[in-house]
């Protein structure tokens, strides 16, 4: 009897080890992965934010080969807006819908996006999550959820195009939709759509704080000796290093040109040894022409730059009083989360494109993406969602009611204009948040924001990319 | 006899014994729980990763090479950037943790135990909270109070704002600030362990050499000390592997180690990666071996003998007020500043914002990080609700507190029959093996251990990523070695005779153990079971790969701090201290056993 004891007791206990007494936080189960799994992308694949090519229309996939999700996208792209809320009524009505992005916003489109579809049906319920992952986690979540028959995750909203393409599209965890009116809006068909469906473009811009006299009238000022820019991990967020490289790129490595010969005699002598140190290595990268002028402003960059976890506490840092002469490169839009007090005020800082006389880039400007996952388990009611926040004022609002998004959907951006006027929400009183808009930040001489290109970044991610690494970051 | 009568019998008297059935079946479940996630990790070394450096090198997608290893070890600037800097920072700040934790945890001890100091109670309770408390938080605070605009380029921190002070960039980033967080985090481990064994010495030696004239000093390096050797190799033992193996502390801090650079290489070389928590691993495995080492080499020393229940307490004259009232105010600093700081944070207008402190003015102070229940996005709200109403956070909790409670009682069960079988057995090499294995996963540090879950436990044969069996598993084959040890050290006390006596009356041995060995050390045995539970409530580094940020507390307090929300982390920080000290209290209420009483009995 004891010895049967003893056994059962230490299996029981083992047995338990193993089977645990909690379950998976959603309906995933962790079987063999169906036959989905490292599927090609469907049409829409490649890698230009948000834009259209109606020329480069790929054939549609042969219905066979498609996944089950990709199947429900081809349909689901011929659908407008409302025949897709009823689809995701249907299928979600009670559920628990699961979303990860990069954005914290997701969280609040959802239940805007509950409402619409309670106009419809209004006996209409769904549970939500959201997550927001960070340190680049995101992948490793996405590509643990893949592996799952049905996965939790039901879309996603990502950043990043350079590892979207490499990790994501390429191994066939995540799928494009192209909303069909999405696709009206902007002149075109979901089938000639040929890149990724991009929710906005964001802007990351150069900001000081003021109530010091310290001033920054061109891009290099922010890399002269003695400078330490607050700035996002760039291998906390990979983006960051996006931008990186794309000043390597032959326009904007030229704007850079620009802004250094803006520059006085004095001034240039602080950079000049440096930027011939980078004449070889330029050309051994094979950059273009003005290649030394970017290797150097990135040199000084990454060996300079105080790494901060994220924007919003830099944005927490500039706004107050006490950081005299500080500056940093961050989402524009963190400045609707400052709330006045004595010591922080939005009239601490300053943004350094809106001054007069500033020469030079302005900020970064980059793309988050939505996708549906293959293995998602709410296909229709993501696809529902999808078109919900690229198609309507109300479903971008999350983003759209403050100012640095700007949506890839052309009516949606006007509309969200003549909503919010963003273009004088700050006033007189706080003129750092009248958002001069999508077109004024992109514009040369003007905002000059560097745009972040998916294949651009991903050509040079393990020639200029190796060669970031290799740079001694600040360690202050 | 017939030789298959023999083997036969050898098997049925070999299983009439049932600590021979625990070892046997506890050495083949912790043997798959300890060694398949290490051989899931090395696989990853080779494996390709799409979108990596490794799939660059070998113009592959898929597939295994050696290109991981060809580059983090031959490309002299790869291995300077990404291995050898990382590994030295990581080895002078775990062996400055040790300093630091032991120095501070072992004199507070002295103190406590074997002086007449004053206010000893006070003191002895308030010193463990810096390790209930998440180390990270403490870096928090370390930041508000040292930051400032003229060093670190940031906002003025507490002590710049209120006096000026500009502390040097040394003292606010970096190695020395994260060894003093973390020693500080683990100067609790110190004063329990050599704290036991001051409570427990036999003043007889002391008290010799004091009738022989020997000088004080003399006494406490050639007796006191000695005696302790074998508490301050365990600390070492704990806190090295532990702080090897931290990523919060010197991720805040800034501080580039084996830890933080495996998350920075993951997106783009995390075959790489995977090498560093190899060479983790390693260290966890070679520091194990060399305390084997010290067990079979060094001297012993009895330190309860029945003889004497005397302990001989230095008396400090005047200096017990005064000793004590720096040690109030230094705790004060590690324990109860840390508190008061989050519950102000969670009241500032903005986080960091300490415009009440200048004005007095108390529109400068809000509730709405408690009180907001509405999705708001405006006012740094985030689309977040206040504490009080937010769903994510008591989610949170509520899995954090199923899988501490699930590990505590499983390592804690497992810990404590490991314990009693291996005290039985003494003498088998299969019994120090299962000691040995149990113990391993402790020594290597928690976030080499999460990957390895995480790579063995998300594939598509066996998916558990981001469930709460993942979570309970990785936390009980870490916790187990808190039990283990702890059952061990109370076990081997406890004479073979008692348990003899209880067989020859035919008492089964359910009973044996529920009536007459788990009562008798009952207080051990719970610490085995409260240690696993308050590590599991605040444990980062462990489960931060294995399940996204709203699964458990911590990653969600994480997720709060890494996006400078600092008020949501801070309540998050006070519902857990709040939870570990009402744990402990009811515990204490019911059994008579206190964390501050101690592991190892």
């Amino acid at each position: 009897m004891k010895k049967i004891l003893a056994l059962l007791l230490a299996l029981v206990l083992s047995l338990s080890l193993l089977a645990g007494c909690g379950g998976t936080a959603a309906q995933g189960s962790s079987s063999t992965p169906g036959e989905t799994q490292g599927q090609s992308a469907p049409a829409g694949g490649s890698a230009a934010a948000g834009s259209t090519d109606t020329a480069a229309a790929a054939p549609a996939a042969e219905t066979k080969n498609l996944s089950k999700t990709q199947q429900i996208i081809a349909e689901a792209q011929t659908m407008s807006l409302e025949e897709l809320a009823k689809k995701a009524i249907e299928e979600s009505n009670g559920a628990t819908f699961y979303g990860v992005g990069n954005s914290s916003r997701g969280k609040s489109a959802l239940p805007l996006f509950i409402e619409y579809l309670q106009t419809i049906d209004p006996g209409y319920t769904m549970e939500y999550e959201w997550q927001q992952p960070k340190n680049n986690k995101i992948f490793d979540q996405l590509t643990a959820d893949s592996m799952k028959d049905v996965g939790t995750f039901a879309m996603t909203l990502i950043q990043d195009g350079n590892q979207i393409e490499s990790k994501m599209v390429q191994t066939g965890i995540l799928d494009t939709f192209i909303p069909k009116d999405w696709a009206e809006a902007n002149g075109t068909t979901p089938e000639a759509v040929n890149s990724y469906l991009a929710l906005q473009t964001l802007n990351k811009v150069f900001m000081y704080n003021c109530t010091g006299t310290k001033t920054y009238d061109n891009c290099w000022d922010f890399v002269a000796p003695g400078e330490h820019g607050l700035y996002m991990d760039i291998d906390s967020e990979i983006v960051g290093k996006n931008f990186l490289y794309m000043l390597t790129r032959d326009d904007y490595a030229a704007w850079l040109k620009s802004a250094f010969d803006a520059l006085s005699d004095d001034e240039k002598a602080n950079f000049q040894p440096t930027i011939s140190a980078m004449e070889r290595d330029a050309s051994d990268l094979g950059l273009g022409p003005n290649g030394a002028y970017a290797l150097a402003w990135i040199k000084l960059w990454v060996e300079s730059y105080s790494a901060q976890t994220d924007d919003g506490p830099i944005c927490n840092v500039l706004v107050d009083r006490s950081a005299t002469d500080q500056f940093g490169l961050l989402v524009y839009s963190k400045l609707r989360s400052v709330e006045e007090s004595a010591s922080v005020s939005v009239n601490n800082i300053k943004v350094a494109a809106y001054e007069d006389g500033y020469t030079g880039i302005g900020g970064y400007g980059y793309c988050h993406y939505l996708f549906l996952t293959d293995n998602s388990p709410l296909p229709w009611t993501a696809c529902a969602f999808i078109a919900y926040m690229t198609c309507t004022v109300d479903g971008f609002s999350a983003w759209g009611k403050d100012m640095g998004g700007y949506s890839s959907n052309p009516v949606v951006a006007q509309g969200t204009e003549d909503t919010y006027h963003h273009s004088v929400g700050g006033g007189d009183e706080f003129p750092a948040k009248n958002d001069r808009g999508y077109a004024w930040w992109t514009a040369e001489g003007q905002g000059e924001l560097v745009l972040e290109d998916p294949a651009y970044c991903a050509s040079v991610a393990f020639t200029v990319g190796s060669w970031i690494e290799m740079l001694d970051k600040f360690a202050g | 006899m017939s030789p298959s009568s023999i083997a036969r019998n050898r098997v049925r008297t070999f299983f009439s014994k049932p600590y021979n059935v625990i070892l046997l079946v506890l050495g083949i479940v912790l043997t798959f729980t300890t060694v398949a996630p290490i051989i899931a990790i090395v696989q990853d070394t080779i494996k390709i990763h799409p979108g990596t450096v490794d799939s660059n090198l070998t113009g592959q997608s898929s597939g295994y090479s050696l290109a991981n290893y060809i580059d983090l070890f031959t490309n002299r600037f790869v291995a300077r950037r990404f291995l050898w800097t990382p590994l030295w920072n990581t080895l002078l700040l775990s062996v400055g943790t040790c300093v630091v934790s032991i120095l501070f945890g072992g004199i507070v001890a002295f103190l406590v135990t074997r002086t007449n100091l004053a206010w000893r109670q006070y003191i002895s309770s308030i010193f463990i909270f810096p390790y209930i408390m998440p180390q990270w938080t403490l870096a928090v605070v370390w930041q508000n109070l040292f930051n400032s605009n003229t060093i670190t380029g940031t906002s003025n921190g507490l002590l710049a704002s209120l006096f000026g002070v500009n502390m040097p960039l040394w003292w606010c980033k970096g190695l020395f600030p994260s060894l003093m967080v973390l020693g500080l985090h683990y100067a609790p481990f110190a004063y329990i362990l050599i704290g036991g064994i001051f409570r427990n010495m036999d003043a007889n030696l002391e008290e010799a050499a004091t009738i022989l004239d020997t000088p004080k000093w003399k006494i406490m390096f050639r007796i006191t000390l000695p005696m302790i050797k074998p508490a301050i190799l365990s600390t070492v033992l704990l806190v090295f592997g532990s702080a090897m193996g931290s990523y919060p502390v010197p991720h805040y801090l800034g501080l580039d180690t084996l830890s933080t650079q495996y998350i920075a290489m993951n997106s783009s070389r995390a075959g790489e990666a995977s090498i560093l928590a190899i060479i983790m691993m390693i260290f966890g495995v070679a520091i194990m071996l060399l305390n084997q080492f010290s067990l079979k080499s060094r001297k012993n020393y009895t330190t309860v003998t029945g003889k004497s229940g005397q302990i001989s307490k230095l008396n400090l004259g005047a200096g017990k007020y005064i000793i004590a009232l720096i040690l109030v105010i230094l705790t004060f600093f590690t324990s109860i500043f840390p508190i008061v700081s989050f519950a102000f944070e969670t009241f500032l207008p903005n986080p960091g914002d300490y415009s009440f402190l200048y004005t007095g003015d108390p529109s400068n102070l809000t509730t709405k990080w408690w009180a907001t229940s509405e999705n708001v996005t405006e006012n740094g709200m985030y689309g977040q609700k206040g504490i009080l109403y937010n769903q994510t956070i008591w989610r949170a909790f509520g899995g954090t507190l199923l899988t501490s409670v699930a590990c505590a009682l499983l390592a804690g069960t497992i810990g404590t029959l490991i314990g009693y079988a291996v005290a039985r057995q003494r003498r088998s090499r299969w019994a120090a093996y299962v000691n040995s294995v149990a113990f391993l996963p402790y020594l290597m540090p928690s976030i080499a251990v999460g990957v390895a879950f995480f790579i063995l436990f998300s594939n598509k044969y066996l998916n558990l990523y981001n469930s709460y069996t993942l979570l309970i598993i990785a936390g009980t084959v870490k916790y187990i070695p808190f039990a283990s040890r702890s059952s061990l050290n109370s076990m081997l006390q406890l004479s073979g005779e008692i348990e003899e006596a209880a067989i020859i009356q035919d008492i089964p041995w359910i009973k044996r153990m529920l009536r007459i060995i788990i009562p008798i050390q009952k207080s051990s045995i719970i610490s085995g079971y409260l240690l696993p539970f308050m590590t599991c409530l605040r444990e980062l580094s462990l489960f931060m790969l294995l399940c996204v940020q709203g699964f458990i507390l911590s990653t969600t307090l994480d997720y709060f701090d890494e996006m400078g929300l600092y008020a949501f982390s801070s309540g998050i920080n006070l519902i857990l201290i709040l939870t570990i000290l009402i744990a402990n209290t009811i515990v204490n209420k019911v059994t008579g056993a206190s964390l501050d009483k101690g592991i190892g009995g």
